[in-house]
């Protein structure tokens, strides 16, 4: 257990290294930022691999650690039933299934979800669209219904439950969105700051969501589960899709396996990593919120750059890095 | 005064160049032997300050360029005048440093104060004599080597041809003439196709004080790789490959970290070269890749801190190591202004420290210690109790005598075997 906190730790302030190499003077720091990377590799290997529960530094309702939900949250939030988090049998198979154990709430909830968005369908379009990209096209529909459930949720602090996002969500959201959604203000976490849940809420979609969007919200939540913040049993499977999508970005696979190799995970992460960095650095800083993932796809070509200022001041400190690789898709 | 980023003497040692995170040179010079003040010699005083970069924007990435000066190298001296190379995170520049001792005087066409004479004034012409005046150091730009690196350049070596140089960033390893700017040769390039796949980074790259077709390049993984210039325009594969592996039973988070070398240098000789990475110095001979010759531990007590050096980025910083003019010593720093030394010969190593306070002038250094554990004897120093905010990166040995410069953040210390 001592490892898996050790490892939390250290993943946590090698994102917040991460962050702030992006406002150093001199442009990113090639070598540092690689280092890093891989430090955060170990880490989140020591993490996944440790058999211990996983922590609930954002835990969900229902999960051992109190729950960051606020107290307060938005009358949008979901239904109370989205809260439960999925049994970790269902999570192996949370794309599928998630919807499905709630299928009756489920499209209340995503009728609520989407009353609350402002433009929100819009969100969920592009959350899909990325996801496409990201994925295989067969998962896109309940993708899509996903992530636009997933962003309100997020948004709507600890994700009603949601065990794995609730957290992430929200550092980013407040900070970057526009949009109606509430703030994901609840997460006590300061999770880290690429909430894909939280990020689909918002019209203009932060950075955060690019990456693996729907496939950005579940399989980062889940891969936060992994890190720190989700029930147990999620977190290898979780670990995976997280990393595919990003992957996928990049090589087109289709499909997200929830088998894939935790070592793919590592090395997508870090590629994307690198590869931001591997775009002379100028793709940092992004003229649209719209993200990480475009900054990756134009990486080599040198994306535009962004109003640093914008981006520096929206983006909140990734508290906590819970899921490292949302917030790399910060970038 | 800035922090002090680079030290380097010259061939001869008279003169020694120091770099600054404000993109200024200074350029210290020894005194010559004097009689009426024997004490005075071997001192340095500076004899030029000039700044050498500026900061600078690239507004295609919106990136600012930092004036530091990365690294000073030294041209071998051919007239009167000395060159040396600078070099920030982009460009280079070649300087030429000249003494002016005497003016003319007597001119026809304009006054002593540089005012033009009225042509129908003039009834005589006169030839004009050169009078003496006060010493002045110019320092000149000549050459500006810029826009071949995309990469924050770490490293400058001249090349025993003395006609080139090479340059060294993350991915990439160029090769200069001396005398043309608007080119230079790729000669490395670990760049991968897709930047995804990017594992290691160049961290330091020499050329061979002797083999003009030889050079070294470290990298962030630990390894060191030869590579000779005859074999291939480009050097992409390598000669020789020196890795020792890693001990499998001190792995941790920090494992990759801590062998990332920071930097390499070629003995005088040219056997030898040694390698720094975190906690070590590695010596090894260039016949035998497997493993160094020699492994000397710098501050093995930070092993187990390794964690908390993370957090407050101590564990990236990049110490330099430097040899004798014989080879039988090694010099590095450390952190709370300490250095260490190694002679080779005898296997004896110690540990100073370079601080006004703990040190008076002329006064020998007392060995430090620090203690690792346990009962903490008097003048040893805790583990604990080390200041992490005064590190020495930068270090320079004369290349003949026993003279060493030491800079501690913002200061310069030159310290010299005692004369008896």
């Amino acid at each position: 257990m001592e490892f898996k906190l050790e490892a939390h730790r250290i993943v946590s302030i090698s994102l917040g290294k991460i962050y702030n190499s992006r406002v150093q003077r001199g442009g990113i720091k090639l070598h540092k930022n690689l280092l890093v990377s891989l430090v955060l590799r170990s880490a989140r290997q020591v993490y996944l691999s440790d058999p211990c529960p996983g922590l609930y530094l954002a835990g969900p309702a229902g999960t051992p650690a109190p729950p960051p939900q606020q107290p307060g949250e938005p009358a949008a939030v979901p239904p109370a039933g989205w809260g439960e988090p999925p049994p970790p049998a269902a999570r192996a198979a949370w794309r599928e299934t998630e919807p499905q154990p709630q299928p009756q709430p489920q499209p209340e909830r995503t009728a609520v979800l989407d009353a609350q968005w402002v433009g929100g369908a819009e969100p969920a379009t592009s959350v899909t669209r990325v996801g496409d990209a990201l994925q295989g096209r067969e998962a896109d529909a309940a993708e899509a219904a996903w992530g636009s459930v997933e962003g309100p949720r997020g948004a709507a602090a600890a994700g009603a439950g949601d065990p794995v996002r609730g957290s992430d969500v929200f550092p980013e959201g407040p900070a970057r969105r526009p949009s109606a959604c509430p703030p994901g203000g609840e997460d006590q976490r300061g999770a880290a700051a690429a909430s894909p849940g939280a990020d689909c809420c918002c019209a203009p979609r932060p950075v955060v969501d690019e990456s693996p969007a729907p496939p950005a919200v579940c399989p980062r939540k889940r891969g936060a589960a992994g890190v720190g913040g989700g029930p147990a049993g999620c977190q290898a499977p979780g670990a995976t899709p997280l990393k595919k999508p990003r992957r996928n970005l990049e090589e087109q696979q289709p499909g997200r396996g929830e088998d894939d190799d935790p070592e793919d995970m590592e090395t997508g992460n870090v590629a994307n990593l690198i590869s931001i960095f591997g775009s002379s650095f100028s793709g940092l800083l992004r003229k649209s919120p719209g993200g990480g993932r475009e900054e990756e796809e134009g990486a080599e070509s040198g994306p535009e750059a962004a109003e640093p200022g914008q981006i520096c001041c929206d983006k909140p400190v990734l508290r906590d890095m819970n899921s490292w690789s949302t917030a790399i898709v910060a970038f | 005064a800035d922090i002090i980023s680079t030290v380097e003497f010259n061939y001869s040692g008279d003169l020694l160049a120091t770099g600054d995170k404000g993109g200024r040179v200074v350029i210290f010079q020894r005194e010559q032997e004097n009689k009426s003040r024997p004490h005075s010699r071997g001192e340095y005083n500076v004899y030029s300050t000039f700044q050498s970069h500026e900061p600078e924007f690239d507004y295609l990435k919106s990136l600012e360029i930092e004036e530091k000066i990365n690294k000073i190298r030294w041209l071998p001296q051919q007239n009167a005048a000395h060159f040396l190379l600078s070099t920030n995170d982009k460009t280079i520049k070649l300087w030429k440093i000249s003494e002016r001792d005497k003016r003319a005087e007597g001119y026809n066409l304009k006054d002593e104060d540089g005012r033009l004479r009225d042509p129908f004034r003039i009834t005589a012409l006169r030839v004009p004599i050169l009078k003496p005046m006060d010493l002045m150091v110019e320092a000149s730009p000549r050459r500006i080597f810029a826009n071949a690196h995309t990469y924050h350049i770490n490293s400058i070596s001249v090349n025993s041809d003395h006609e080139t140089y090479l340059s060294a960033d993350d991915l990439r390893i160029n090769l200069w003439h001396l005398e043309i700017t608007d080119r230079s040769f790729n000669i490395v390039d670990i760049k991968p196709a897709n930047m995804e796949e990017l594992t290691e980074v160049i961290t330091a790259a020499e050329f061979h004080p002797l083999q003009c077709n030889v050079l070294v390049y470290s990298s962030s993984k630990g390894t060191v790789r030869l590579c000779d210039m005859r074999s291939s325009a480009l050097c992409d594969r390598h000669s020789k490959f020196f890795e020792e592996p890693e001990d499998p039973s001190s792995r941790s988070f920090f494992s990759e970290i801590i062998s990332s070398i920071s930097d390499v240098k070629f003995s005088h000789s040219g056997r030898y070269m040694m390698t720094r990475d975190y906690l070590s110095v590695k010596v090894w001979d260039l016949n035998m890749e497997t493993r160094p010759v020699e492994t000397l531990q710098v501050h093995e007590y930070l092993r187990g801190k390794l964690c908390s050096l993370y957090e407050n980025d101590c564990i990236f910083d990049k110490f330099e190591c430097c040899w004798n003019g014989a080879d039988s010593a090694i010099m590095t720093g450390s952190y709370n202004n300490f250095f260490r030394m190694f002679d080779r010969n005898t296997q004896r190593d110690v540990t100073l420290e370079a601080s006004r306070e703990n040190s008076k002038p002329r006064a020998s250094l007392k060995p430090r210690k620090v203690c690792t554990g346990g009962k903490r004897k008097k003048d040893e120093i805790s583990v604990d109790s080390l200041d992490f905010n005064k590190k020495i990166l930068h270090t320079a040995w004369h290349p003949v005598e026993n003279i060493i410069a030491v800079a501690a953040t913002n200061n310069l210390y030159i310290f010299q075997d005692k004369v008896n």
